[in-house]
């Protein structure tokens, strides 16, 4: 079963972008790979093996998964590579008073 | 396809550095990229905002301090520093033996770490990056990685 996605992330597949899709997919039943057009595809569960994608914004993934749950675990991580996390309700980030004053923010 | 660039000059790597903490660690970063002119001295307290927010604990012992998305204004030109510190360092998340210090404006950012996590996924080049390599073959190494993720 597969499913492509745009990434989100306006600043790209980056260290902390791959971190928040690498732990989401170790979290989930079943395995996960990502791949982009003419390379292999790579574990999602591994933020290295993720960031040698070189994924930009906008960049299309295609996620590949089998067997039960395969159809949630693609729809969970589909979900998170299209948003951008910078923008995301992620608590660790809200609470980060450097973060919440900063006006640049979340433009 | 983009115009190959090097990105990590030898002046930019360190062999033998010592630092007590990771804030100590990412200080002597600093220091590096402002010597070779990448980033203008703020840029410093944006690195340590940085990994306030999140550990940039990578994996096979290297950390990549940055600045925030912020920081940009900061970056005079898109640069790499690379740090080895042979006693190691305690980041939280792991020990640290390489330092890889990133100013990038924009998404060199991305291609850069590409070419970092295939060298880190590869023992023998892991190995080399955080001991036995010169500063001279860690900037091959480097250099050759990102101009590879350029053709690919």
């Amino acid at each position: 079963m597969i499913r492509t996605v745009a990434v989100g992330a306006r600043a790209g597949l980056h260290a902390r972008a791959a971190a928040r899709i690498a732990g989401a997919a170790g979290a989930l039943p079943t395995p996960v790979t990502v791949r982009v057009p003419g390379r292999s595809p790579v574990p999602a569960d591994s933020v290295l093996s993720l960031l040698t994608l070189g994924a930009v914004h906008g960049a299309r993934l295609t996620l590949e998964a089998d067997g039960e749950g395969a159809a949630e675990a693609l729809d969970e991580l589909a979900a998170l590579l299209a948003t951008d996390p910078e923008l995301a309700t992620d608590p660790e980030l809200a609470t980060d008073p450097e973060l919440a004053t900063d006006p640049d923010r979340g433009a | 396809m983009r115009l190959a660039r090097a990105v990590l000059s030898a002046r930019a790597v360190r062999t033998a550095e010592t630092a007590t903490d990771r804030v100590a660690a990412i200080h002597r970063c600093a220091d590096v990229l402002e010597e070779i002119g990448a980033v203008a001295p703020g840029y410093r307290q944006e690195m340590l905002a940085r990994e306030r927010v999140m550990s940039t604990y990578l994996g096979e012992g290297v950390a990549i301090p940055h600045g925030l998305d912020t920081s940009r204004r900061l970056v005079r030109r898109d640069a790499l520093a690379v740090l080895r510190f042979p006693d190691g360092v305690d980041w939280g998340n792991g020990r640290v033996t390489v330092c890889v210090a990133i100013a990038a404006r924009g998404d060199g950012h991305i291609e850069l770490l590409a070419a970092l996590a295939e060298i880190l996924l590869d023992p023998p080049r892991a190995r080399a990056l955080r001991s036995c390599g010169s500063a001279w073959d860690v900037v091959q190494m480097i250099n050759r990685a990102v101009v590879a993720g350029y053709d690919r």
